[in-house]
């Protein structure tokens, strides 16, 4: 599956196909070159609009949001909107906050364990049925949720009705099923170790190491931007997951920031756009801080993963 | 430099991991804790903000008298969609002890067996039929047995802004009303209603006199006003192809085609919602409108002006309230810029016409503390408690036995007029359909393709007609399948 | 099996446990049992009551008056489900191949712009939904401000509108393209140079290098986001649901949404399990046909 003729060893900076090779002055002076600025630079203003708009909504009075036309840049401005979204009644921000982050750790931990783990018997170990298995396993990414849902808060009704622990009524349906493994990391990750060379495997078994310890003091560590991007889009995705939650949680002390944020939509109407807007930027920070701070990893991590199919 | 960056970096990072740690170990829990050696009831309620505040105030009195004597704890949940939350939670075996529903959800989730029934309990305490008014006792019942009991009932009246009818009043006069008084059929509500209407520049709806769709809350119920209702519960069948119903699903059409549909989504989308200053009720947007009792309560907070018109401009609320308490109710009345009426019928014979409706509490079936829940909603049900709640919620009380204070002196000055209604014959309250919420689905968007013009209103409730007594019907037979599977299994 | 092999099956099974053990639990017990439930009359709250293909039958083939058949609702959220994906499933794959080809090129600030395309798809649903509920606002929201200042008499009631409802939704799930857009890049990137080259020299311009070295190069990766994105579009659920609740007139009402509200609000499971068997049904023959049709143009570099 990898290109025979540029295979890429673990840990390169990502490398891109360049057009051309003119000297860097033609290069910048090209016609083409600032055309393709320009598309960029109208795009990405597209792309930035809503968000732009997002802060300046928030902090905004409510008049100042509802009036028409809408005033670009508020004046006064509100960044008691944050305080007020803080400590409002109806959404203890804070509370959610640390539910998500719950669930969101443990989701993070297990997956990375239970993903590696999995991913590693595929990739490393020669048995039979292995590839049947893996094209199971990729045919489940295929199974729309709607269609466990119902069975799966049965079983979960079922084990708390039947001793086997409370499952309904607490964050086990989020996070437990992500320490079996999750297809899409499983798959991620299964790529990855594919490209760690076999005689560093052989090295190991030679000297006496069992397959776990192979696994353990030989893959891993080197496997740590594949490990990291599966770490970071299992917390974006924790953090973000809204259904799971909606279905699974009822107790309102229990809420995720998810459906916290939908508490704002008023029943009657009306929502007060000014202060869900700096809710949303309050929901959205952690995670674009977080983007921002792990870029690099993550970006070379995707390449170095190469998701071809 | 890419060194410093790198630290720079990593310092951010290991900040942030910090204070995920923190948030973690010392983050807010649970909003509070009960005390030792109590039975805690859960109790979800869909209350926030002051009435939920309100609410909180009976629940620490009960928790510091009754609580205290019988070592109950009742802890206050303000849950959204607190329906279909108990609903799920309760279908889950985890649900709370006591939830605060809708009438709405009597039918439905007794239906279901989703709640416990409260008839043995209720009658220990003395609460029987004669204790309600029989609009409201009714609707807490289904296939005769009690499912709940009222935590605070409430009722539809038409509120007219009277400053405006004064500023208007020529117009008023030019369509053969009179200024002085509120329309009292519904064809003079639509002469009125098209004499305030006011447009700007560009031809956009400014001032509206009425609109169906604002606050939209009640427009399922519009049969009412025309002597019928959209299901007939004798019968078991959906009455949506009936002359009256037809009539006023036409009525409510007849505002779309004479404001246009885009306009009126266009007010509403402009419009601010129902609490915040932006209502269209309180900033004169919309001079008639049907609403509960509830809304001197929210004038009082979002527009106090509105009820201080003449006089005590300067007194806050009970300062207010105690002030009233000299004045006769028309003096009271006088003072406030808008008024409450009966909403005008489409025939003097269905005069006292409304919609009664009402929160309720009910008792989950899977509870673990039938008991004790029971004690709270009994409590609540005491005249002086339900009085208390019914005031401090502005709303009108269920009981039969009124108290003269409650009725003289209650925060809301047309409070009389809402009493009355809801002890008028043509009181109705919610159809006991077990398939409520699909009935809601199906009209909510049959009336949305009424007022959007998109079919005839005899199609558009024809075709709701056939589907709901059809949902009905596959409802009923199921529910005989499963009497005779059980039947057949105890053999 | 010879003892070597056996060792080799008992080692992997070992490390793949965690996923087959998950497997049996969360995903094929839970599938079998809906698969039960689709031909029962279920409310969790008493036990589910065979009703054989009744379930299917009310959905699909149920007669009704003036030649109409099975659940309406049903048959509109499937429309609306494939209306969408016709507008979605083909703007998303342009744009976003489009886009990572241009971010693909090498020029200053590129950093810059990858990231302001990306940082979209970080946006949780819910947060993402209120933001354009507020933009789609018909009086008051930026869009219509826009066009109104562009001299736009009378713009659109966008999520009021049943007729805007739909593609306002459709041209706002571009904004999310961020995650398609990194996958492309990486494979972008996989592309040997020596093609370039090789075909550069044989006078090739952009774009038939584009036709006939990039494309045919990533096609794998075209192939990917393609399933990915019909599985994606056909089961999009929590951003109308905030957005629209399905309205106006149920307009916007996607099938995911219908099978969560005769789930969870009516309490009708068995019906939802039959709705999502069918849709489970749907997946798999779109997927099959993709995958059938990949043999012509999907080309794979050597293994």
């Amino acid at each position: 599956m990898n290109g025979a003729q540029s295979k890429q060893a673990v840990g390169d900076a990502p490398r891109e196909a360049p057009l051309r090779r003119p000297s860097l002055l033609r290069r910048i002076w090209s016609a083409e070159h600032w055309m393709v600025h320009l598309a960029l630079l109208c795009i990405s203003v597209g792309f930035l609009m809503p968000f732009v708009w997002m802060l300046l909504t928030s902090v905004k009075t409510i008049e100042q949001a509802m009036k028409f036309p809408p005033e670009i840049v508020p004046r006064p401005f509100v960044p008691e909107n944050y305080v007020t979204v803080l400590t409002h009644p109806k959404m203890h921000f804070l509370l959610f906050a640390r539910n998500t982050l719950i669930i969101a750790v443990l989701s993070v931990l297990g997956t990375t364990l239970s993903s590696s783990l999995v991913a590693y018997g595929f990739a490393r170990i020669k048995f039979r049925g292995r590839g049947v298995l893996f094209a199971i396993m990729l045919a489940t990414m295929m199974i729309p949720f709607p269609v466990t849902m119902v069975s799966l808060f049965r079983i979960f009704r079922w084990l708390g009705d039947n001793g086997l622990g409370q499952w309904l009524g607490t964050y086990k349906p989020l996070w437990v099923p992500a320490w079996f493994g999750s297809a899409f990391n499983i798959f991620l990750l299964r790529q990855f170790f594919m490209t760690i060379p076999e005689e560093l495997s052989e090295a190991a078994r030679i000297d006496g190491c069992s397959e776990f310890g192979i696994y353990w003091r030989i893959i891993l560590p080197l496997s740590r931007p594949a490990l990291a991007v599966v770490a970071l889009f299992t917390f974006m995705w924790a953090w973000n997951d809204f259904l799971g939650p909606l279905v699974y949680i009822q107790d309102q002390d229990q809420y995720t920031l998810s459906l916290g944020l939908q508490t704002f939509q008023s029943m009657h109407g009306g929502t007060e756009y000014h202060l869900l807007m700096a809710a949303s930027v309050l929901v959205i920070l952690p995670v674009i801080v977080l983007f921002f701070l792990t870029q690099k990893t993550f970006i070379q991590g995707i390449a170095t993963t190469g998701m071809k199919g | 430099m890419g060194l410093l960056l790198r630290q720079l970096r990593n310092t951010l990072l290991g900040l942030f991991v910090l204070a995920a740690a923190v948030l973690l170990v010392f983050g807010p829990r649970r909003s509070t804790r009960p005390p030792a050696g109590r039975v805690v009831v859960t109790y979800w309620e869909k209350w926030t903000g002051t009435e939920g505040a309100q609410m909180q105030e009976i629940v620490d009195e009960f928790n510091n008298t009754v609580g205290r004597e019988k070592g109950i704890y009742v802890q206050y949940l303000s849950v959204s969609n607190v329906d279909r939350k108990t609903l799920v939670a309760t279908a889950a075996g985890v649900p709370p002890d006591v939830a605060g529903l809708w009438d709405a959800q009597i039918a439905q989730f007794a239906a279901m067996d989703a709640l416990e029934p409260l008839d043995e309990m209720a009658k220990a305490c003395g609460i029987t039929s004669d204790y309600y008014k029989p609009v409201y006792w009714k609707a807490c019942t289904y296939e005769g047995r009690l499912w709940g009991l009222i935590s605070t009932p409430w009722a539809v009246a038409l509120h007219y802004n009277k400053r405006i009818f004064q500023e208007k009043a020529e117009a008023i006069r030019k369509a053969g009303g009179d200024p002085s008084r509120p329309p009292r059929t519904i064809e003079e509500l639509d002469r009125y209603a098209e004499a305030l209407d006011e447009r700007d520049e560009m031809g956009r709806l400014k001032v509206a006199g009425y609109l169906p769709l604002e606050p939209g809350w009640f427009m399922v119920h519009t049969p009412f006003w025309f002597g019928a209702s959209i299901y007939d519960e004798h019968s078991q069948r959906f009455t949506l192809t009936d002359q009256r119903v037809i009539q006023a699903f036409q009525w409510l059409r007849s505002y779309s085609e004479r404001l246009g549909p885009k306009s009126m989504t266009d007010f509403r989308a402009g419009a601010g919602g129902f609490s915040g200053t932006l209502n269209p009720f309180l900033a004169g947007t919309l001079v008639m409108e049907q609403q509960g009792p509830w809304m001197a309560n929210y004038i009082e907070e979002q527009r106090p002006s509105m009820n201080r018109w003449k006089m005590f401009k300067d007194l806050k609320r009970n300062e207010k309230l105690a002030a009233e308490r000299k004045l006769s109710v028309e003096e009271r009345r006088a003072n406030y810029e808008w008024g409450a009426a009966p909403f005008p019928p489409s025939d003097p014979a269905y005069a006292g016409a409304t919609f009664a409706g009402f929160d309720v509490l009910v008792i989950p079936a899977g509870s673990k503390h039938k008991k004790e829940a029971f004690e709270f909603i009994a409590y609540v049900n005491r005249q002086e408690v339900m009085e208390k709640i019914c005031s401090l919620h502005c709303k009108n009380s269920c009981l039969t036995k009124v108290s003269d204070e409650f009725r003289n002196h209650h925060p809301n000055p047309y409070i009389e007029v809402f009493e009355n209604l809801v002890s008028s014959p043509n009181a109705r309250a919610i159809p006991p359909c077990p398939i409520w919420p699909e009935v809601v689905d199906e009209m909510n968007s049959t009336i949305q393709n009424i007022y959007l013009l998109n079919a005839t209103t005899e199609e558009a409730l024809r075709e709701a007609q056939e589907r709901l007594q059809q949902k009905l019907e596959k409802f009923k037979e199921r529910q005989a399948q499963r009497r005779r599977a059980l039947a057949d299994a105890r053999r | 099996m010879r003892a070597a092999e056996l060792r080799q099956l008992g080692k992997g099974m070992a490390f793949i446990s965690p996923w087959l053990i998950g497997f049996i639990v969360f995903t094929l017990l839970p599938v079998a049992m809906s698969l039960y439930y689709s031909f029962t009359d279920f409310a969790l709250l008493k036990g589910p009551l065979p009703v054989g293909l009744d379930n299917y039958r009310e959905l699909m083939w149920e007669p009704h008056p003036r030649g109409r058949f099975g659940d309406p609702h049903f048959w509109n959220s499937l429309k609306n489900t494939f209306y969408y994906a016709a507008m979605a499933l083909p703007a998303g794959m342009l744009v976003s191949l489009g886009l990572a080809l241009l971010l693909n090129v090498r020029l200053f600030g590129q950093a810059v712009y990858r990231t302001i395309i990306f940082l979209p798809s970080l946006v949780p649903a819910v947060a993402s939904a209120m933001l354009w509920m507020w933009l789609f606002n018909s009086k008051l929201g930026l869009i219509n401000a826009a066009l109104m200042s562009l001299g736009v008499k009378d713009p659109p009631g966008w999520l009021s509108d049943p007729r805007w409802a739909m593609p306002a939704l459709a041209f706002m799930s571009l904004w999310g393209v961020g995650h398609t857009v990194v996958i492309y890049l990486a494979g972008l990137q996989d592309v040997p140079t020596e093609l370039y080259e090789a075909a550069e020299i044989d006078g090739a311009g952009r774009w038939r290098r584009l036709w006939h070295v990039t494309l045919p190069m990533i096609s794998p990766v075209i192939f990917f986001n393609l399933i990915m994105a019909i599985i994606g579009t056909l089961q999009v659920f929590a951003v109308p649901m905030i957005m629209t609740g399905g309205g106006p007139a149920r307009a916007t009402q996607f099938y995911t949404m219908y099978l969560y509200d005769n789930a969870f609000s009516y309490l009708k499971m068995g019906y939802a399990s039959a709705m999502a068997w069918i849709q489970l049904l749907i997946i798999l023959a779109l997927t099959a046909v993709a995958f059938w049709s990949s043999r012509h143009w999907v080309h794979y570099q050597g293994k």
